[in-house]
C-alpha cells in the first residue's frame, strides 16, 4: 500500500465561548482506517462538513494528527502484520512498524525523501497558485525545495510538465491572473506531480470549476494515473466524479466512514442508509431506491449526537441506534400536546429528568392503552419511538423506559465495510 | 530566458501603464516630485534657485509687518519681515526629511515586530498586542508632545516621538496582513511541496502580505507631514530660526485678519503635499494589485 491509515483521528481545539471555558474539542476525523493501492484511485465522498479535507490534509502530515497513524509505502504483508500487532495488542510490534513506515516518525533528509513522494491538488485554483509567482516559478517550486533536481533541469522539466498537462510552454512566464480556472488547474496539477508522487490527494480538483472544463481535469487525471501508476485520494461530495474516477469508495459522514469498498459495489449497490441516501439524490440512471431526502442538518462535531452519529437523520433507525431522553421528548411533546392533544389529559406533560428519564406527568387513567397504540402507529415516521421500550405508570405518572444504545463498528456486509447496526449480525443484536 | 526578459519588460510597462491610466494618481506624482526636486536643489545647489542661507529664516526687522504679494516678494512675506516664498522653498526640504525619517524609523520597526509577532505568535504576540494597546489609548498628538518634551525640544527628537507615536500602527498592520496572508491555501500548498517555513516566509508570506503595508506608509507620508508641522505649530520648537512650515504658519497667526497670504500659503504647502502623497498611493494600490492589472 502506498497509504495506509490507522484509527486516525483529529481534533480541533476550539475556543471557548466564555473567556473562562475550557477550549472544546471538535472532532474533524474520527478513528478513520483507510487505505490506497500503488496506482489506485480512492474516492473520498460525504456532505461538506464531514471531515473530508481534514483527512486528506493529515494523510500528507500537513496537520499532525491527534491520534491513529499514516504509514507510507508499506508492503501489503507488513501492513498485515501491523493489523495483526495492533488487533492483539502487541503495542511493541506496532511500534516498531510505525518507525519504520509512519510519516509522522520521519524526521530532516528522511521526511524529505517522503514529501516528495506526495503531493495534494487543492479545490480553489484561484487561491492556491501564488498570485506573485510564475508559472515557472509555481511548477518548479517542489523541485528547488526538496532537492529534487538542479535549478538548470527544473525548467527543463517544467517545460516537460506543462506539456504533460496540456499547456503550451510560453504559459512558463505567465502569471496565475492571466490563467483560466481550467489552465490554474492544470498548473497546479503540473506541480502536485512535478517529483513524480507515488501519492497525490486531490481535494475537489473540480467543485470551483466550470461544468464544460469538469470533465477535461478529470480525463487528464486518468491520463496522468494510467501513465505514471500514481495512487490517488480524490475527495469531492460529487456522486459522479467519484463513480467516474474511482476504483474504491469510502463514504465519510461527520468525520467517520460509514461504508467502504469497490466503487461497483458501493455506488451500485449501497447499503449503508446514508450512502443510499447520498446516491438516491443523484438524478440519473444510478438512482435505485425513491430519492430520499434527509432531514435536519449535520451534526455538531463538538458534541456529536451519542450511539450511531447518523441516528437523528437516519431512515431507517431504530431502537438501539442512540436515541436519547431529550430526542423522544421531542417527538412525543408533538404527539401528546399537538397531533393526538384530543386523547390526552390537558395537563399532560412530557418531561425528562437527570439520568436521562423520561415521564409523562398528569396522565389520566387509561392514558397508557392511548398511547401505547399511538406510539406503535407513529414508530414508522418518527424513529425515536422504536427505542421505546416499555411504560410504567407510578401514580399520575407514566414513565417510559428507553432501549440500551450501541455504537456501530465497521461490519463487513457483502463484499464491503459498513457502519451500520442493521449489519452487526445477530449475536450483536440486543 | 529570453522569453523571460522580454516578460518581465512587458511586466514593468504594463505596471506603467495601469499607473498612467490613473490620471490623478499622475498628477499626485508630479507634485511629489516637484517637492522632491526642491528638496535636492535645496540639499545640493541652493544657488540655484538664488537662495544662500537655507537653514535660517532671513528676517528683515526694518519691516517686520507682512507685506503682500508682489514681484519682490511673489508669496508675500510674515512677521517678522520673512520672504515666504524662499522660506517655503527651504522649509520643503526640512519637513520632507524629517516625515520620511519618522516613517522610515516607526515603520521599519512596527513592520518587523509585526511580521515577527504574528510569526512567532503566543506570549510575545499577546504581549505587543497588549502594548500597541495602550499606545492607541492616549491620543497621539499629547503622546508625541509628552515624549517630545522628554527627550528635548529639537526636530531630531520631534520626529523621534512622532516614530515612536506611529509603529503600533504598522506594527497591528502589518501583523493582520501576516496572518491573513498565512492563511491562503497556496501557502499549505508550499508545505506540501516540501518548502520550508523560512522559505515560505520570504517567498510567499512576505512578498504578498507586505506591499500593501508599503502603500499604507507611502500614503502617511503626507499625514505625517501634517503632524509635524502641528507639533512646531503649536511651539514644540525652540529655535525661532529654522525653516519648517508649521512654524512658519504661525509666525503669521497674529496678522491673520490683515495678512491672511501669510498663513495660507504655508498651509498650502503642506496641505497640497498631502493630497498629492494620497492621490500617489492611490495609483500604487492599482499597480501592486495583481487583478487590477488583467
Ligand atoms: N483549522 C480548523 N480549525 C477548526 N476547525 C476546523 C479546521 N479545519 C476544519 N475544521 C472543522 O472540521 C470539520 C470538517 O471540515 P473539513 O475537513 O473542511 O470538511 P469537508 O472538507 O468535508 O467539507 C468542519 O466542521 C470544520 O469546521
Ligand atoms: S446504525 Fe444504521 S440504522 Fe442505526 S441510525 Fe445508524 S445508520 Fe441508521
Ligand atoms: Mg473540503
Amino acid at each position: 500500500m502506498i497509504i495506509a491509515a490507522r484509527r486516525l483521528t483529529k481534533e480541533f481545539e476550539i475556543k471557548a465561548n466564555s473567556a473562562f471555558g475550557k477550549p472544546l474539542r471538535l472532532r474533524a476525523v474520527d478513528s478513520v482506517d483507510i487505505q490506497v493501492g500503488e496506482g489506485q484511485i480512492v474516492g473520498v465522498v460525504g456532505e461538506s462538513g464531514s471531515g473530508k479535507s481534514t483527512l486528506g490534509r493529515t494523510l500528507l502530515g500537513l496537520l499532525s494528527p491527534s491520534a491513529g497513524t499514516v504509514l507510507f509505502d508499506i508492503p501489503d504483508d507488513v501492513l498485515r502484520e501491523y493489523d495483526g500487532f495492533r488487533r492483539d495488542g502487541d503495542a511493541k510490534g506496532a511500534a516498531s512498524i510505525e518507525m519504520e513506515y509512519s510519516i509522522f516518525k520521519k524526521k530532516g533528509e528522511k521526511l524529505k525523501k517522503i514529501r516528495s513522494g506526495m503531493n495534494m491538488v487543492f479545490q480553489d485554483p484561484y487561491s492556491s497558485l501564488d498570485p506573485r509567482m510564475n508559472v515557472m516559478s509555481i511548477i518548479t517550486e517542489p523541485l528547488l525545495a526538496m532537492n529534487y533536481m538542479k535549478p538548470d533541469k527544473a525548467v527543463d522539466r517544467c517545460m516537460e510538465l506543462l506539456e504533460e498537462v496540456g499547456l503550451p510552454r510560453d504559459f512558463a512566464y505567465r502569471y496565475p491572473h492571466e490563467l483560466s480556472g481550467g489552465q490554474k488547474q492544470r498548473v497546479a496539477l503540473a506541480r502536485g506531480m512535478a517529483t513524480l508522487p507515488k501519492f497525490l490527494v486531490l481535494d475537489e480538483p473540480t467543485s470551483a470549476l466550470d461544468v464544460s472544463v469538469q470533465a477535461q481535469i478529470l480525463s487528464l487525471l486518468r491520463k496522468i494515473r494510467e501513465k505514471y501508476h500514481i495512487g490517488m485520494v480524490i475527495i469531492t461530495h460529487n456522486i459522479a466524479v467519484i463513480s467516474y474516477m474511482a476504483d474504491q469508495v469510502n463514504v465519510m459522514y461527520a468525520g467517520k466512514i460509514v461504508e467502504s469498498g469497490p466503487k461497483e459495489d458501493v455506488i451500485l449497490n449501497p447499503v449503508h442508509p446514508y450512502t443510499i441516501a447520498l446516491i438516491s439524490a443523484v438524478p440519473g440512471k444510478m438512482v435505485k431506491p425513491n430519492r430520499i431526502i434527509l432531514k435536519g442538518d449535520t451534526p455538531n462535531l463538538i458534541n456529536p449526537p451519542q450511539g450511531c452519529v447518523f441516528h437523528p437523520r437516519c431512515p431507517m433507525a431504530f431502537g438501539i441506534c442512540g436515541w436519547t431522553a431529550d430526542e423522544i421528548a421531542t417527538d412525543l411533546k408533538y404527539l401528546v400536546n399537538d397531533k393526538f392533544a384530543g386523547s390526552f389529559n390537558d395537563k399532560a406533560v412530557v418531561s425528562t429528568g437527570a439520568g436521562g428519564s423520561l415521564v409523562i406527568n398528569n396522565a389520566s387513567a387509561g392514558d397508557e392503552g392511548v398511547l401505547e397504540r399511538i406510539i406503535n402507529e407513529e414508530k414508522g415516521n418518527m424513529k425515536s419511538l422504536t427505542a421505546i421500550e416499555g411504560l410504567e405508570r407510578h401514580g399520575t405518572n407514566i414513565e417510559l423506559k428507553i432501549k440500551g444504545y450501541r455504537v456501530p463498528k465497521m461490519y463487513n456486509h457483502d463484499g464491503r465495510k459498513v457502519s451500520c447496526l442493521l449489519y452487526a449480525g445477530d449475536d450483536n443484536k440486543a | 530566458m529570453n522569453e523571460e526578459r522580454a516578460k518581465r519588460w512587458d511586466n514593468t510597462k504594463l505596471s506603467i501603464r495601469v499607473f498612467l491610466a490613473n490620471r490623478t494618481a499622475l498628477v499626485g506624482l508630479i507634485i511629489v516630485l516637484i517637492y522632491v526636486a526642491d528638496a535636492l536643489i535645496m540639499q545640493f545647489d541652493p544657488g540655484l534657485l538664488g537662495i544662500t542661507q537655507v537653514n535660517t529664516l532671513v528676517p528683515n526687522f526694518t519691516n517686520p509687518v507682512p507685506l503682500p504679494p508682489s514681484w519682490a516678494h511673489p508669496f508675500g512675506t510674515t512677521f517678522p519681515g520673512v520672504d515666504l516664498y524662499t522660506s517655503i522653498l527651504k522649509a520643503i526640504r526640512i519637513d520632507l526629511f524629517y516625515s520620511i525619517l519618522v516613517v522610515a524609523v516607526g515603520a521599519v520597526a512596527g513592520a518587523v515586530i509585526g511580521v515577527v509577532s504574528a510569526t512567532v505568535g503566543g506570549l510575545l504576540d499577546e504581549t505587543v498586542m497588549r502594548i500597541t494597546d495602550i499606545f492607541f489609548s492616549i491620543p497621539y498628538l499629547i503622546l508625541a508632545l509628552a515624549i517630545g518634551f522628554i527627550l528635548g525640544r529639537s526636530l531630531m527628537y520631534m520626529s523621534l516621538a512622532l516614530a515612536l507615536v506611529w509603529w503600533p500602527l504598522y506594527a497591528r498592520y502589518t501583523r493582520s496582513q501576516t496572518l491573513s496572508t498565512k492563511e491562503f491555501t497556496y501557502v499549505e500548498a508550499a508545505k506540501a511541496s516540501g518548502v520550508s517555513r523560512t522559505r515560505i516566509m520570504f517567498r510567499h508570506i512576505l512578498p504578498n502580505a507586505l506591499p500593501p503595508v508599503f502603500i499604507q506608509i507611502s500614503l502617511d507620508l503626507g499625514s505625517i507631514m501634517v503632524i509635524f508641522s502641528t507639533l512646531a505649530f503649536i511651539g514644540f520648537i525652540a529655535n525661532a530660526k529654522v525653516p519648517e512650515l508649521g512654524y512658519l504658519t504661525s509666525l503669521g497667526l497674529n496678522y491673520v485678519q490683515t495678512a491672511p497670504w501669510a498663513v495660507i500659503f504655508p498651509g498650502v504647502a503642506i496641505t497640497v503635499f498631502a493630497l498629492a502623497v494620497n492621490l500617489l498611493g492611490d495609483g500604487l494600490r492599482d499597480v501592486i494589485d495583481p487583478r487590477r492589472r488583467s
